[in-house]
């Protein structure tokens, strides 16, 4: 079985790509999927942990986020296409309305 | 003879129907006061003189009214009808001839408690008369010496409004409702004394005032709340015997004082009886206190330090030595206000306070001999500054001042009827003059210089007469009042000693020999300059006019009553106690000054001589008196005007000048305290105020905040990306500061 550092670094590596894409990339889907990247990489360790002591919490929390990250993906989405209806553009750094 | 006897020993209202309405004296001048000042325009010259006069008049009525109620007798019983609900002492005290009323309490704050209660007594029944009545007369007076002036309304307004505030000072049962008439008299005489406020001398002069008495006023305020704590203590301390000899319980003084509070002059009153009385393990004079904010000191201690904080507010009011400087400025305003405040009511109140409290100043000598000393030495100031001034309203303020010092020494010395009587009949002959100056200023086209006056004698005949009564009164020739009220105040202080002090009799007694010469002296100067000799070559008007009936009825009435007031001095009573011979005004204020002679006579702080003054006495003051007056005559008939032409002496021109100036008191005043209390204010509006308070910390705090406000700006940019990276840096250093606190 591979030890549990070897989860761990990796998470932290996932986590720290997803953080690097969402502060970087311009395209909101793209920063939305990168946000998922960050979400999976704390699942890793929940599972991870989960399989250390042996009991069920962790997959329990995974279950969680995977459940809040689908509806989350979902309003984002609808968010992000009523967007671009009304503005024609889906980058971030075009969307600063919430300085007003 | 028996009849009229009794016909002045009933009161046409009876006592217990009068005393309820008591406050209608002070409403009356009040109401007239309202009425001129917000409506005075509208109801046009006549109706405001009306009001003003008949507002004052209705006053006096009534004073009249309640100063015959005191003295009222059920004719079967022989008892006093006039009735003093006294929690004090006795229910009933029928001995005081004194008509109370208590309207119930006016504030209270935990167990301090001031009700509005009114009380008049011989000491202020007499009082009223006077306010009332020369308050009248010279209400009488304005209406024709103001004639042309366009803010007659508000003169009358504030004429009213004096005469209301004076009456509360008087008729005020308790220290605190005192106070209440002494800043409304102090109000109103600023207002009066800048009532030309288009002038800003005159302004200043009533600037001047107010300011002078705001100093001794926070002196007497210091001072009642000092009698507060003194009482407070008195009542924890002392116990059933120290009461016994003054006829209350401690019972019952600890629930009067709930019920009256503890500034009332009677309360005051019984605690002084029961403070010398000191038998083994008493509360006495040399007690210290053993608790509250007082802890330390000894009784008489703190009663000495009272009395003297109460002087300097009596000096503030009664133009005494620190702090008269405001009085001969204050001449600035109408002249009849200088008669009315300045020389008949306001300037008394000091007087008037101790001799209500006299029970209290008698039981510290230290105080009296204060107060004898600061009198005589005004009195003695203000005669040698009245010799050389040349404005005939300045001489008369000074020699106000010089009186008042002269009442300060007799109360001061411990006869107190006599400063009484003096502070009466100085009213009448003061106020004479006063309105005389006024006629005269009149009459020469507002000339006040006297050297630019006289011969007026034949062109004023009216007002030549009375200011010639009123000078021998003042002067004290034979038989006006002036004389006998004078000289039974040298006479006890002659007599009397202070315990534990025994120079201060003597030494006040030769002061006050020289002031009377001093006040013979300046007073015939006056008199030859303005109405004797030629005309003045520098005259405004080439003839004088004889002024209206207005003016010269109360002249001839005040005239009238400084001549026939005199034989209140006269020794025509028996004394109740020893039968000896004792002076109507003596006998006559007796129930108010029994309880101060009850603590003379267990106290021992101050030996009284009742005696009358005897012929050779009376001869002694005389020829005093007429020395002064000679030599003026001297001089300024026979001496001056055969030098006329030759140069004068310097040293006598130096010394005029000095005088002339005042002696620079109010440059030394100007240098030592005025100058550095605007140094000081300066520096304090400089750095405290404009720079610290203005600048660092409210325009500061503003600076700041605008500043934080601009440099945040930026960091809200709106880009959720930017966010983003703070957020995920403080992860960062989130994570950082768990990671070091593991490895530690």
């Amino acid at each position: 079985m591979v030890p549990i550092p070897y989860y761990l670094l990796l998470a932290a590596a996932l986590f720290c790509m997803g953080m690097f894409g969402v502060m970087v990339r311009r395209n909101a889907l793209v920063v939305f999927m990168c946000v998922e990247l960050m979400l999976n990489a704390a699942n890793l360790t929940f599972l991870a942990f989960a399989r250390m002591h042996g009991d069920v919490i962790g997959h329990v929390s995974a279950f969680f986020v995977i459940a809040v990250a689908a509806s989350e993906a979902a309003i984002g989405l609808a968010i992000v296409i009523a967007v671009f209806r009304s503005r024609g553009s889906v980058l971030v750094e075009d969307l600063r309305t919430m300085k007003h | 003879m028996t009849s009229l006897s009794e016909f002045l020993q009933v009161a046409p209202v009876a006592p217990d129907v009068l005393a309820p309405s008591l406050w209608l004296i002070i409403a009356l001048p009040l109401l007239g006061a309202f009425i001129c000042g917000v409506f005075g325009k509208m109801l046009g010259r006549a109706n405001v003189h009306l009001i003003a006069c008949s507002t004052v008049g209705g006053a006096f009525v009534l004073s009249v009214l309640t100063f015959w109620a005191t003295s009222s007798m059920d004719l079967e019983s022989r008892r006093l009808l006039s009735f003093f609900v006294n929690p004090f002492g006795q229910d009933r005290d029928y001995v005081r001839y004194a008509l109370a009323y208590d309207y119930g309490t006016w504030f209270s704050a935990g167990d301090f408690r001031v009700n509005f209660g009114l009380m008049v007594d011989h000491l202020s029944g007499i009082l009223l008369l006077v306010i009332t009545g020369v308050g009248f007369l010279i209400h009488l007076y304005s209406t024709s010496y103001m004639e042309h002036d366009p803010a007659y309304a508000r003169f009358f307004a504030y004429l009213n409004l004096f005469v209301a505030a004076m009456l509360v000072l008087v008729m005020a049962d308790n220290l605190v409702l005192l106070f209440v008439g002494w800043e409304g008299v102090g109000m109103a005489s600023y207002l009066l004394i800048g009532f030309w406020y288009e002038d800003p001398a005159k302004a200043w002069a009533g600037r001047k005032a107010f300011v002078t008495n705001r100093i001794g006023d926070f002196a007497f305020l210091i001072a009642t709340f000092l009698m507060v704590l003194t009482v407070g203590a008195f009542t924890r301390q002392a116990d059933e015997r120290d009461f016994t000899s003054v006829g209350t319980s401690s019972e019952r003084y600890a629930s009067a004082l709930s019920d009256k509070g503890p500034v009332t002059f009677l309360g005051l009153q019984k605690m002084a009886e029961a403070l010398p009385d000191g038998g083994p393990g008493q509360v006495n004079l040399s007690t210290v206190i053993n608790a509250g904010p007082l802890e330390g000191y000894t009784f008489g201690g703190v009663m000495t330090a009272a009395l003297l904080l109460f002087l300097l507010g009596a000096a503030g009011k009664s133009a005494q030595l620190p702090l008269y400087v405001w009085l001969p400025d204050a001449m600035a305003g109408p002249t009849p206000v200088s008669a009315l405040i300045h020389a008949a009511t306001m300037v008394t109140a000091g007087v008037y306070l101790f001799s209500r409290m006299s029970a209290l100043l008698v039981l510290s000598p230290t105080a009296m001999a204060t107060v004898a000393i600061i009198g005589a030495l005004t009195s003695l100031l203000a005669a040698l500054i009245a010799f050389a001034q040349d404005d005939i309203k300045k001489v008369l303020a000074y020699s106000t001042v010089s009186q008042l010092g002269i009442m300060f020494m007799g109360v001061g010395m411990g006869i107190f009827w006599a400063a009484v009587l003096h502070l009466v009949t100085h009213a009448f002959f003061k106020a004479c003059l006063f309105l005389g100056a006024g006629s005269v200023m009149h009459g020469n086209g507002d000339e006040t210089d006297i050297k630019k006056l006289g011969g007026l004698r034949r062109e004023m005949k009216w007002t030549w007469g009375t200011f010639f009564v009123a000078t021998l009164a003042i002067t004290g020739i034979v038989p006006l009042s002036g004389f006998f009220s004078k000289d039974a105040i040298f006479h006890g202080v002659h007599h009397n000693h202070l315990a534990g002090l025994p120079w201060v009799s003597s030494v006040v007694y030769y002061l006050g020999l020289l002031i009377a010469a001093c006040t013979a002296f300046y007073m015939t100067r006056v008199y030859l300059l303005t109405f004797e000799g030629p005309r003045s070559k520098e005259a405004r008007v080439a003839h004088a006019h004889e002024s209206a009936w207005q003016m010269t009825l109360p002249l001839v009435v005040l005239a009238i009553l400084s001549v026939v007031s005199s034989i209140y001095a006269w020794p025509l009573l028996k004394a109740s106690s020893d039968g000896r011979p004792q002076p109507v005004f003596e006998n006559f204020l007796s129930p108010v000054f029994s309880a101060m002679n009850r603590v003379v006579a267990t106290g021992k702080t101050v030996e009284l001589d009742t005696s009358v003054p005897a012929m050779g006495d009376y001869v002694f003051a005389w020829l005093v008196a007429v020395s002064g007056g000679a030599l003026a005559g001297f001089l300024y008939l026979k001496f001056f005007p055969s030098r006329a032409g030759q140069p004068v002496p310097a040293f006598a021109r130096a010394v005029r000048r000095a005088a002339q100036n005042k002696f620079y008191v109010d440059e030394l005043y100007e240098l030592v305290i005025i100058r550095p209390v605007k140094f000081t204010a300066f520096i304090l509006f400089r750095v405290v105020d404009a720079l610290l308070i203005d600048t660092v910390a409210v325009r500061g705090t503003a600076w700041v905040t605008a500043r934080v406000g601009s440099a945040l700006r930026y960091v809200q940019s709106g880009d959720a990306q930017a966010y983003a990276a703070v957020m995920a840096l403080a992860l960062v250093g989130g994570v950082a500061y768990a990671l070091i606190q593991v490895l530690q």
